[in-house]
């Protein structure tokens, strides 16, 4: 809408400028070219006063001089001299036409138009007229007379008919430009809805845009459809993976059922309830896998309901630690804990967190089956606006330049190479874990003690803006 | 507590068979299995089952809406065992009324837990199911009159070293973290209560200890919470 207003603002302004422009040009062109002609030659007074200087009074009567009769010739002109009764006392090429002698009213008319057709000028000379004559056809005399006032009156005259001018233009540029806009505003409104990704559905039918107006239609239901079709592929893959597990469920069901059956099954003998013990452990290494490939697919397709509330992320962490504690993690790892600042809250789905916080915890000691001794620290940022939990161990750590590859999907294209050790689902789970809560995963190798420092980030809960984050994707559908 | 009759609706016949043989080996002798909706309800009609263990997804209707049938004809306890692991179903299941949701794949051992902690909660006789008095040392503990009993003396417990003392032998042998304990002393938002929950804690082990300040039984984890040691000769 702006840009509509904007864009006729400009039209008109453009329209004021060229109309006046055009005004000036105008002028100059009518100085130039029309009243060019007027002044082409010398005026007919002009030439009558050389010609009336030029005769002079003898004795016997008047004489021309040479340069005043060239003057004649130049022109093509004809003169005479009258005297105070009206009667030729001198003349030079005047036509046989011509009267000789004039009358009061002769003279008066003569004065003002014609003789004979023939335009004629006059001029005081001593005590008589002289009148020169140019061809017929040759000058226009018209007469040119004005009231006083209106005289005076006439540059506010002019002054009006300006501005009455420049109204007229602006409302007629207005007028156009508005039947303009109110044409383009919706190809406008619809190219802005383009961007938003909004349907947009514009009349064809009619105006000027009527095939612009068609391109954008097409384009949007162009883009409508490619955005329909990611999102169902999105959904497909999302639904067959989540398929794909559940079909998994039942018959690992049975692999771990049976196999721990075996386990306890004292008539057999140790090495073969040894063996069940390993298919055991490893069906349930197949089964943590299959639950952290359905969260990362839900998580990579966004259809992971969000319960977001306010939790305090070191009471997660001791948790988490707690937890580790809990299931008898052996003498060889030591934790230290530290937590500052620990009323600090943030936004965040209690139970994706934890998980990201125990899946950090249980890396470090998954990858160091030799023991380690791991640190849990949470803190605040410098800048007061996020909130951390760093988990750092002395392990081996990873490789510097493997560590931005492996927060990447094992197999995906952005992965060189595949994951070496686990199912490499577990880094890349966390770091979405923390994109979602608008958050991120650093990992660094710790300088100082060689092991990997996974630190991740989140923004501060803010009380004032509590009440628009809620939950916003916590209504979506699940599959 | 074996005699109980037990209910498995699963549409997988191995799942049915393998379900039955743990229980069978657990004692459990009593076993009637079904296939689909209709023969689960007809199970629960002719057979009148004590627990039933039920799949969500069953070749003529979801398990839930199995659920809200039965719960039209009996309040029978009902564990379901599912293969779709969704925070959804876990809490929808829960919610219609269910006792217990165990996502597959599960452990026999799992499983057999959860289902006797059910029978236990909704058959034991009234008199076991005071179980929650337990011996500490030289102490006994008994939660549901809220008093320590000695050789000599009996100690009560007030209301917040109750509540305390509750979630430490829920979670006896365990860490249980301060969050945890404050939370369940003084409801959620019980930040800033975990120097309140110190004095509780002394207060507790003047009641429960013989040494109070070199606690045996109720231990400090230092960073992390308090840790119920209810074992003798840890």
């Amino acid at each position: 809408m702006r840009s509509v207003i904007a864009i006729l603002r400009r039209f008109v302004a453009s329209t004021l400028l060229v109309s006046i422009g055009l005004l000036i040009f105008n002028f100059i062109l009518l100085g130039t070219l029309v009243f060019k002609e007027m002044n082409q030659s010398q005026s007919p007074e002009g030439v009558l006063k050389k010609v009336a200087s030029k005769l002079d009074k003898t004795g016997s009567g008047y004489v021309l001089e040479e340069s005043g009769s060239n003057l004649l010739r130049e022109n093509d002109a004809w003169a005479m001299l009258l005297d105070g009764n009206g009667d030729v006392i001198w003349d030079s090429g005047l036509p046989g036409e011509i009267p000789r002698s004039y009358s009061l009213t002769d003279i008066a008319k003569l004065s003002r138009y014609y003789l004979l057709d023939y335009p004629v000028y006059t001029w005081e000379k001593d005590e008589g007229l002289l009148v020169m004559g140019y061809p017929k056809w040759s000058y226009g005399k018209y007469q040119f007379q004005f009231l006083y006032d209106w005289g005076r009156s006439l540059p506010l005259r002019l002054t009006v008919l300006l501005l009455l001018n420049v109204a007229v233009a602006l409302l007629i540029s207005i007028v156009i430009g508005m039947r303009m806009m109110r044409g383009i505003r919706p190809l406008v409104e619809g190219v802005h809805g383009l961007a938003r990704d909004e349907e947009v559905k514009l009349d064809t039918a009619k105006g000027l845009f009527g095939d612009l107006a068609g391109s954008i239609n097409s384009a949007s239901s162009m883009l409508q459809s490619r955005t329909a079709a990611l999102k169902m592929r999105d959904e497909a893959r999302s639904n067959w993976i989540a398929g794909i597990s559940h079909d998994i469920r039942t018959p690992l069901s049975m692999v771990l059922g049976y196999s721990s059956e075996l386990e306890e099954n004292a008539s057999l003998p140790e090495e073969q309830r040894e063996q069940a013990a390993i298919i055991r452990r490893q069906g349930e290494k197949l089964r943590s896998l299959i639950s952290d490939l359905n969260l990362v697919s839900m998580l990579e397709y966004e259809m992971q309901p969000l319960h977001l509330k306010p939790l305090r992320l070191a009471a997660l962490s001791r948790q988490a630690v707690a937890e580790l504690l809990n299931n008898r993690l052996a003498e060889r790892y030591q934790i230290d804990l530290e937590l500052k600042e620990v009323a600090v809250q943030i936004n965040g789905d209690e139970k994706l967190l934890s998980r990201a916080i125990g899946n950090l915890l249980q890396n470090s000691v998954r990858h160091n089956p030799d023991g380690c001794r791991i640190a849990v620290e949470t803190f605040l940022s410098e800048d007061r606006s996020r909130y951390a939990v760093r988990i750092r161990d002395n392990g081996k750590g990873i490789p510097e330049e493997q560590l931005a590859d492996v927060t990447e999907l094992p197999y995906s294209s952005k992965r060189k190479k595949p994951a070496s050790n686990g199912h490499g689902l577990g880094l890349p789970m966390v770091s979405k874990i923390a994109q979602v809560h608008h958050g991120q995963l650093l990992l660094e190798r710790s300088a100082a003690e060689g092991g990997l420092s996974a630190t991740l980030l989140f923004p501060v809960f803010d009380q004032q803006s509590n009440n628009k984050t809620g939950s916003e994707r916590a209504d979506r559908p699940v599959f | 507590m074996k005699d109980k009759k037990i209910l498995i609706v699963d549409d997988e016949p191995d799942i049915r068979v393998m379900i039955e043989r743990f229980l069978r080996k657990e004692g459990f002798f009593r076993i009637y299995t079904a296939g689909d909706c209709s023969s689960a309800l007809a199970a629960i009609g002719a057979s009148k089952p004590d627990i039933a263990i039920l799949d969500v997804m069953l070749p003529d209707g979801d398990g839930f809406s199995l659920l809200s049938s039965i719960r039209t004809m009996s309040t029978l306890p009902v564990l379901f065992l599912s293969a779709r692991g969704e925070d959804e179903d876990r809490l929808l299941g829960l919610g219609l009324g269910a006792d217990d949701y165990i996502v597959k794949p599960f452990l026999p051992r799992e499983l057999l837990l959860r289902l006797t902690a059910i029978l236990k909660r909704v058959y034991a006789s009234p008199v076991n199911n005071r179980l929650t008095s337990f011996r500490l040392g030289d102490s006994v503990i008994d939660l549901d009159s809220a008093v320590v009993r000695w050789d000599q003396a009996e100690l009560p417990l007030t209301a917040k070293e109750h509540a305390i003392l509750t979630k430490l032998y829920e979670n006896r042998d365990r860490i249980v973290t301060t969050d945890a304990l404050c939370q369940a002393a003084w409801g959620d938002d019980s930040y800033g209560y975990e120097n309140s929950l110190m004095v509780h804690i002394r207060r507790i082990r003047e009641k429960v200890e013989q040494d109070p300040s070199g606690p045996i039984h109720l231990l400090t984890v230092r960073g992390l919470g308090y840790k119920l040691v209810t074992k003798e000769n840890p």
